[in-house]
C-alpha cells in the first residue's frame, strides 16, 4: 500500500510539473484529486479493510492527497510568477488635454490668494450705468475719463464699464461695513488696438473697509499679494498718483524682477515697474456706498489680470488674448 | 513737460546747495513722475565769440568762403566756411580746433583742398536752436575770446515729468510751481516773483465777460511804444529746451510766461483792439483760426470777441487778425481764467489740444492771472526802457477764488498714517507748501493757497496725502490686516463659473477662448443674418452687442476651422438680452458632417455631466424649436432643470454652416449661468444597501430601425419589478432592417440572495413586456 501511494505521488509530481498553463494544471488536479482519481479509488478500497489499516492507511492517502494539493498550489504560484502575458507595450498615444485661458489661470490664482487673506471674491455687471462706473466713484462731468474716445457708450444710455471699480459701489450696498472684497472681470475701453492697446481686458478691484484701516495696511497687504504673484521677495514702493476714487492715491511699483532694482531696459533703468494703482478710499465713494467715512476707512487696488497674464507667460501681444485661436490657447493646458 | 533746471535755479534761494542731477529720484516719489533727466551742453566745449576779420570767395566752391577768424589769440586763423551770411566784421560762435560739438572734435581738415583750423557753427550745431540757415550772429558788444558757456545757460539738465501725472496739479504746469515743489523737497526757501506793480491811475479797458460760468476772470492791459522785438539769447535758449521755438520778444514772453507760472497769455496787436466781450459762439457759425483753418462753431464754445466779431477761440487759439505782426508796436495783453470743462469740450470737438488749452483743462488758479501780466511788463520793461503802460490793469473777476480753509483731525490724520505725528512735524510739511497752519487740540486749522485750492486740495483727506508725501512714502511700513475670523458670506458666481470651465478643460478636452462683447459684423455679414440690440455709440463696426453667446463665438470657430478639422471651445461671458446683463455659457463642437450623432449625443452628456457632477440634478432635454432661423428646429432641445429652462441645445443649420465650411456640423450648447449659480443643490439621499448580492443582467431590444430610443426607454421604465436597483442603457447596434438596444438590469433584493427561480421568473415577465410592446428580445 505504502508502494502504492508512492507511485501514485511520485507520477502526480512528474504530471504536475509538466503542464506550463493554469488550465492544464486545473485538469491535472481533477483528475489527480477528483471522484475518478487514482487517490479516490484508494480511499475506497479501505472499507474492507481492518480498522487499524483503515486508520494508519486512511492518513496516510490523506496526506499524500494534502500534498498534492500543496504541490499544485506552489505550481500554481510559480506559473503565475512565470506568467508572461506580450503585447506591443510601447504604443504611446498622445494624452489629449483641455485648455484654461491664460487670463482664467492667473485670475484663479491671484483669487485664491486673496481668498486665503480673507477677501470675498464678487462680480459685477459688464453693461453699466453711469452712475456705478463714474459718479458714485466720484469721477466728476467733464473728467477726461469720461470722453466718447476712452468709453464706450450705448444707445441705450449706459455703458460698457472702463473699470472694475464699479464693484467697490455694489458690495458696499449688498455687504456693507467692514468688508473686504475682490472682484476679478473684464473691462472696456475705447482705443485703437495694438500689441499694448486692446478695447477688452481684464482687472481685478480690491477693497477693504473697516476701522482704521491705514496706508500701511494697502502697502502690506499689495506686496504679500505681488510676492506671492511673482513668487519673489520683491519690493514695494509707494509713488503718488491720482485716481478720483482715491485720496490719498498711490502708483504701487514693484522692484524689477528682471535686474532686481539696479536698473534695465525693461524697467527703463529706475529699476522699478509701475504695476498696482491704488489707494485710501475717497470719503465721497464711502459716503455712495451709504457708509460712513467718519467711521471707517479703506483702501482700494486695481490688478491688471490681462496685464498680469502677459507677464507670466511673456506674451508679447495683447490681441492675442482674445483671437480665439486655439493654437495659441491650447498650450495652457492644466494637468 | 520739460522743465530746465537752469530755470528752477533762479526761483530757488541757495539753489546751489541742491544736487539737479540726484533731485529727481525724489521728485518721483515725492510728486509726479520723472520720465528722463537729461544733462544737456555738456557735449560742447572750445566754443568761444569770434570775429571775421577776412572773408574772401573759396577758390574751388561756388558757395564756401575762405575767413581769418580772430577767436582771442594772438593770430587770426583760417579757417573755411559755406554759411551763406559770412561777412568780414561778423562775430559768431568759433569752436577751436581741440573743442567738442556735439561730442565730435574739431581738427584742423582741408575742405576743397583749403584747410579749415576750426568750425563757425549754427543755432543747430550748438544745441540751442533749430535754426541752421546759418551761423549765429552775436552783438558787437561781445568779447573776443570768451568762451560762450560764461555767456550763455548752455549747460543745462532738462528734465521730463509725465504730463499724466501731473492731471491733477494745475500748480505744476509751469516752472515756478516745480521750483516750489523742489524746494519744498528740499527745505529750501522759494524766492518771489519779480514783477511790475502797476498803478491804475488810467481809463479801464472795455471788457465784458458774458458767461462768468465760464469765464472766471478776464485781464487786459494794453502797452505801448515797444521798439526792441528781440528776445534775449538765454530766453531763447530756455524756450527751445523746454520744447518750443523763439520766434519774436512779444511772441516768446507770452510762451515764457506759460512755461513759468503756467498761465497762458495773449498779446493781440492793439491797433486792431476795440471793445472785447467773452461769450458764447452761436450754433453754426464759422471762425478761421491762426492756422488758417476754418472752424465750425456750436453754441458750447466760448469765444472772445472784439466788438461785434470773433477774435479768438476762448483759451484755445487766436485768429489771423488778432496775430502780432513784424511790425506791432502796440500790445493788448490777455490774461484769463476760463472753466476747465467747457475748454477741454470746445478743444475737442474742435480737434485742436494746444499747451493754453491743455493747462486751462486743469483747473488754474485765477489769482495767477494779474500776476502773469505784472511778470510780463516787468520782463518786457527791462528789453523796451522807453516802453509805456497805457490802461489800467483791467480785472474783470465776477467771483474771487477765496483760500481754502480745512480741519485737519489729528485722529483721522492718525488712522491714516498708521501712527501719530508730532504737531510739529506736520505743521513744517504744511507750512513748507505754502499752507498756513493752526494748531488745535483735535485738529489743524489749515489755511489751503489758491494755487491748490482750485482743484486738488479741498477736503481733510487731500491734507491727508499731503502730509504723508512729505513725511515720505518710503517711510511707511507694511502692516497687515487684521482678520476677523467670522465666515463670510461668499459671492458664488466666480467659483461656480470656475468649476465648469475645470470641468470642460479637464474632462472633455475643451479649449476656452474669449471673445468680444459685441457681434463681429463682419462675421454676420458671411452668415447674412441680422441682429438687433444695444449698440454703441459712434461706432460703424462691430457696435451691435451680443445676445446669443455660441452665435457669437462662430467667427472663432470660422477661423479655427482654417487650422483644424474639428474643435470643442467654450466660454462664459456677459450677453445683453432685453437690455439686462446676462451671464452664459457657450460650449461649441465642430465636427466632420458624418459624425453628427456621436458629437450630438456627446454634447448631450456633457449637459448632463454639467448638471449631475457639479449641481447633483437631473436633466431633461425637452423638444423646442427656438425662433433662431440660424438653427436647425428639429434638433433644437431644451435643457429642463427641475422645470427650468436652463438653456439649450442647438444644430447650425446647414446654409450657415456652410458659409463657415463645408461637410461641417456645428453644434451649441448655451446654458444661462445666471439661473445654473442659482439651483440649489439638493442634498445626497443615501438609499440602503442591501446584504445580500445583486446580479447584473443585460438584454438585448430589437426594434424597427425607426424606433425612437424614447420609446424604448418608456417601454423599460414602465416595466416595474420590486427587485430592479436600476437600468442603463448599454449599446446601441444596427444592422440593415433593425436597431438593437442593450439593456442593463442590476436587481437584487434587500431580504435575500435572489434564487435561480427568482432570476428565471424575472426574465420570463420581462421578455414577456417587451413582447407587449412590440418589440423583440434576443434570449
Amino acid at each position: 500500500m505504502e508502494n502504492k501511494i508512492e507511485t501514485i505521488l511520485k507520477a502526480a509530481k512528474e504530471e504536475i510539473e509538466k503542464t506550463t498553463k493554469e488550465a492544464d494544471l486545473m485538469n491535472v488536479k481533477s483528475k489527480l484529486l477528483g471522484k475518478s482519481s487514482e487517490m479516490s479509488a484508494l480511499l475506497s478500497s479501505l472499507k474492507d479493510m481492518p480498522i487499524e489499516d483503515k486508520k494508519k492507511y486512511g492518513s496516510l492517502i490523506n496526506n499524500a492527497k494534502k500534498e498534492i494539493e500543496e504541490y499544485v498550489t506552489n505550481h500554481l504560484a510559480s506559473l503565475e510568477s512565470k506568467s508572461n502575458i506580450t503585447f506591443d507595450d510601447t504604443i504611446d498615444y498622445d494624452v489629449k488635454k483641455g485648455s484654461l485661458h491664460p487670463v482664467t489661470i492667473v485670475g484663479k490664482e491671484v483669487t485664491d490668494l486673496l481668498r486665503k487673506m480673507g477677501f470675498t471674491i464678487v462680480s459685477g455687471p459688464e453693461m453699466e450705468t453711469e452712475y456705478y462706473n463714474f459718479e458714485a466713484l466720484n469721477v466728476p462731468k467733464n473728467h477726461p475719463a469720461r470722453d466718447m474716445q476712452d468709453t464706450y457708450y450705448l444707445d441705450n444710455g449706459m455703458l460698457l464699464r472702463t473699470q472694475t471699480s464699479d464693484n467697490q459701489i455694489h458690495a458696499m450696498e449688498k455687504y456693507g461695513a467692514p468688508l473686504r472684497i475682490c472682484a476679478p472681470g473684464r473691462t472696456f475701453r475705447n482705443e485703437d488696438m495694438d500689441a499694448g492697446h486692446e478695447t477688452t481686458f481684464f482687472q481685478l478691484e480690491g477693497m477693504v473697509i473697516d476701522k482704521n484701516i491705514s496706508i500701511e495696511n494697502l502697502l502690506y497687504t499689495v506686496r504679500s499679494l505681488v510676492r506671492e504673484i511673482l513668487k519673489q521677495d520683491v519690493e514695494v514702493r509707494l509713488r503718488p498718483g491720482f485716481f478720483p476714487f482715491t485720496e490719498p492715491s498711490f502708483e504701487m511699483d514693484v522692484s524689477c524682477t528682471i535686474c532686481g532694482g539696479k536698473g534695465c531696459p525693461t524697467c527703463k533703468n529706475s529699476g522699478w515697474v509701475e504695476l498696482v494703482p491704488g489707494g485710501m478710499v475717497h470719503p465721497n465713494v464711502l459716503r455712495a456706498g451709504g457708509i460712513d467715512p467718519n467711521e471707517y476707512t479703506g483702501f482700494a487696488f486695481g490688478f491688471g489680470l490681462t496685464r498680469l497674464a502677459m507677464m507670466k507667460y511673456k506674451i508679447s501681444d495683447i490681441r492675442l488674448l482674445n483671437s480665439g485661436d486655439v493654437r495659441f490657447l491650447e498650450q495652457f493646458n492644466i494637468k | 513737460m520739460l522743465i530746465s533746471c537752469n530755470k528752477l535755479k533762479t526761483h530757488i534761494k541757495n539753489s546751489e546747495d541742491i544736487d539737479f542731477l540726484k533731485i529727481w529720484d525724489k521728485f518721483t516719489i515725492r510728486t509726479a513722475e520723472v520720465e528722463d533727466v537729461k544733462v544737456v551742453g555738456n557735449n560742447i566745449d572750445g566754443v568761444v565769440v569770434a570775429q571775421i576779420v577776412d572773408c574772401k570767395e573759396h577758390p574751388d566752391s561756388d558757395h564756401m568762403h575762405v575767413l581769418m577768424v580772430d577767436y582771442g589769440e594772438k593770430e587770426p586763423i583760417q579757417v573755411v566756411c559755406g554759411a551763406p551770411n559770412v561777412r568780414k566784421g561778423l562775430k559768431t560762435c568759433f569752436v577751436k580746433v581741440g573743442g567738442h560739438i556735439d561730442g565730435i572734435e574739431i581738427k584742423p581738415r582741408p575742405l576743397r583742398g583749403v584747410v579749415s583750423n576750426g568750425m563757425c557753427c549754427s543755432g543747430r550745431e550748438l544745441g540751442i536752436s533749430d535754426n541752421h540757415e546759418g551761423i549765429l550772429e552775436l552783438p558787437d558788444d561781445y568779447p573776443v575770446g570768451k568762451d560762450i558757456k560764461e555767456l550763455w545757460p548752455i549747460d543745462d539738465i532738462i528734465v521730463e515729468i509725465d504730463n499724466k501725472s501731473l492731471t491733477n496739479r494745475p500748480d505744476l504746469w509751469g516752472h515756478y510751481g516745480i521750483a516750489r515743489e523742489v524746494a519744498a523737497i528740499t527745505e529750501h526757501e522759494l524766492l518771489p516773483l519779480e514783477i511790475e506793480e502797476i498803478k491804475n491811475d488810467k481809463e479801464d479797458l472795455d471788457i465784458v465777460i458774458k458767461n462768468p460760468e465760464l469765464c472766471y476772470r478776464y485781464c487786459g492791459l494794453t502797452v505801448e511804444n515797444i521798439k526792441n522785438n528781440t528776445t534775449p539769447m538765454d530766453m531763447q535758449i530756455f524756450l527751445y529746451y523746454a520744447g518750443m521755438r523763439s520766434i519774436s520778444l512779444l511772441v516768446d514772453l507770452t510762451n515764457y510766461l506759460m512755461l513759468e507760472l503756467g498761465q497762458p497769455m495773449h498779446a493781440f496787436d492793439k491797433r486792431v483792439v476795440k471793445s472785447l466781450e467773452i461769450g458764447l459762439a452761436k450754433d453754426g457759425d464759422t471762425y478761421t483760426t491762426l492756422d488758417g483753418v476754418e472752424r465750425k462753431l456750436t453754441g458750447d464754445n466760448l469765444m472772445i470777441k472784439n466788438g461785434d466779431k470773433y477774435f479768438a477761440i476762448a483759451g484755445v487759439m487766436g485768429g489771423l487778425d488778432s496775430e502780432i505782426l513784424s511790425d506791432t508796436d502796440s500790445l493788448f495783453l490777455e490774461s484769463a481764467t476760463f472753466d476747465p470743462g467747457s475748454i477741454r469740450k470746445t478743444a475737442i470737438s474742435l480737434g485742436l489740444r494746444t499747451e493754453a488749452s491743455a493747462r486751462y483743462e486743469k483747473s488754474l488758479d485765477p489769482n495767477m492771472a494779474d500776476l502773469a501780466i505784472k511778470r510780463f511788463v516787468y520782463l518786457l520793461h527791462k528789453e523796451n526802457k522807453d516802453m509805456k503802460i497805457t490802461s489800467n490793469l483791467t480785472d474783470v473777476y465776477p467771483t474771487k477764488l477765496e483760500e481754502g480753509h480745512i480741519s485737519l483731525t489729528k485722529r483721522k490724520l492718525a488712522i491714516y498714517m498708521g501712527k501719530t505725528l508730532e504737531d510739529n512735524v506736520v505743521k513744517n510739511i504744511l507750512e513748507r507748501i505754502g499752507f498756513q497752519v493752526e494748531i488745535k487740540d483735535d485738529t489743524y486749522e489749515v489755511v489751503v493757497p489758491t494755487f491748490r485750492h482750485s482743484k486738488d486740495v479741498n477736503i481733510e483727506e487731500d491734507l491727508i496725502e499731503e502730509v504723508s508725501r512729505f513725511y515720505g512714502l518710503e517711510n511707511f511700513g507694511p502692516s497687515p490686516l487684521c482678520l476677523e475670523l467670522s465666515s463670510k458670506e461668499q459671492d458664488k458666481v466666480y467659483n461656480e463659473e470656475y468649476e465648469v470651465k475645470y470641468l470642460l478643460a479637464n474632462k472633455y478636452d475643451m479649449n476656452e477662448v474669449h471673445s468680444y462683447i459685441w457681434y463681429d459684423t463682419n462675421m454676420l455679414k458671411q452668415l447674412g443674418v441680422q441682429k438687433d440690440g444695444v449698440k454703441l455709440l459712434g461706432k460703424e463696426q462691430n457696435n451691435i452687442l451680443r445676445d446669443d453667446l455660441p452665435f457669437s463665438l462662430l467667427n472663432i470657430i470660422n477661423n479655427n476651422l482654417k487650422n483644424f478639422n474639428a474643435l470643442r471651445v467654450f466660454e462664459i461671458a456677459t450677453t445683453i438680452v432685453n437690455n439686462q446683463n446676462e451671464r452664459h455659457l457657450a460650449v461649441i463642437y465642430a465636427d466632420d458632417e458624418k459624425n453628427i450623432e456621436r458629437v450630438y449625443n456627446e454634447a448631450k452628456n456633457t449637459i448632463k455631466t454639467i448638471f449631475n457632477n457639479l449641481k447633483n440634478l437631473n436633466v431633461v432635454f425637452k423638444d423646442s424649436a427656438l425662433e433662431k432661423d440660424y438653427y436647425v428646429n428639429t434638433l433644437g432641445k431644451t435643457i429642463m432643470v427641475n422645470d427650468i429652462a436652463l438653456g439649450s441645445l442647438n444644430v447650425l443649420n446647414k446654409a450657415c454652416t456652410n458659409k463657415i465650411a463645408k461637410k461641417k456640423v456645428i453644434i451649441m450648447i448655451d446654458i444661462d449661468f445666471d439661473k445654473y449659480v442659482n439651483l440649489e443643490v439638493p442634498d445626497i439621499k443615501v438609499k440602503e444597501i442591501s446584504k445580500y448580492p445583486c446580479v447584473n443582467l443585460d438584454y438585448t431590444i430589437v426594434a424597427k430601425k425607426d424606433t425612437k430610443y424614447s420609446y424604448i426607454s418608456e417601454v423599460i421604465s414602465s416595466f416595474k419589478n420590486k427587485f430592479i436597483n436600476s437600468s442603463h442603457l448599454v449599446g446601441v447596434y444596427e444592422d440593415d432592417k433593425n436597431k438593437k438596444y442593450t439593456i442593463s438590469f442590476n436587481v437584487g433584493s434587500n431580504e435575500k440572495t435572489l434564487t435561480q427561480e427568482d432570476l428565471t421568473k424575472f426574465k420570463d415577465k420581462f421578455i414577456n413586456h417587451i413582447k407587449e410592446n412590440a418589440l423583440e428580445i434576443i434570449e
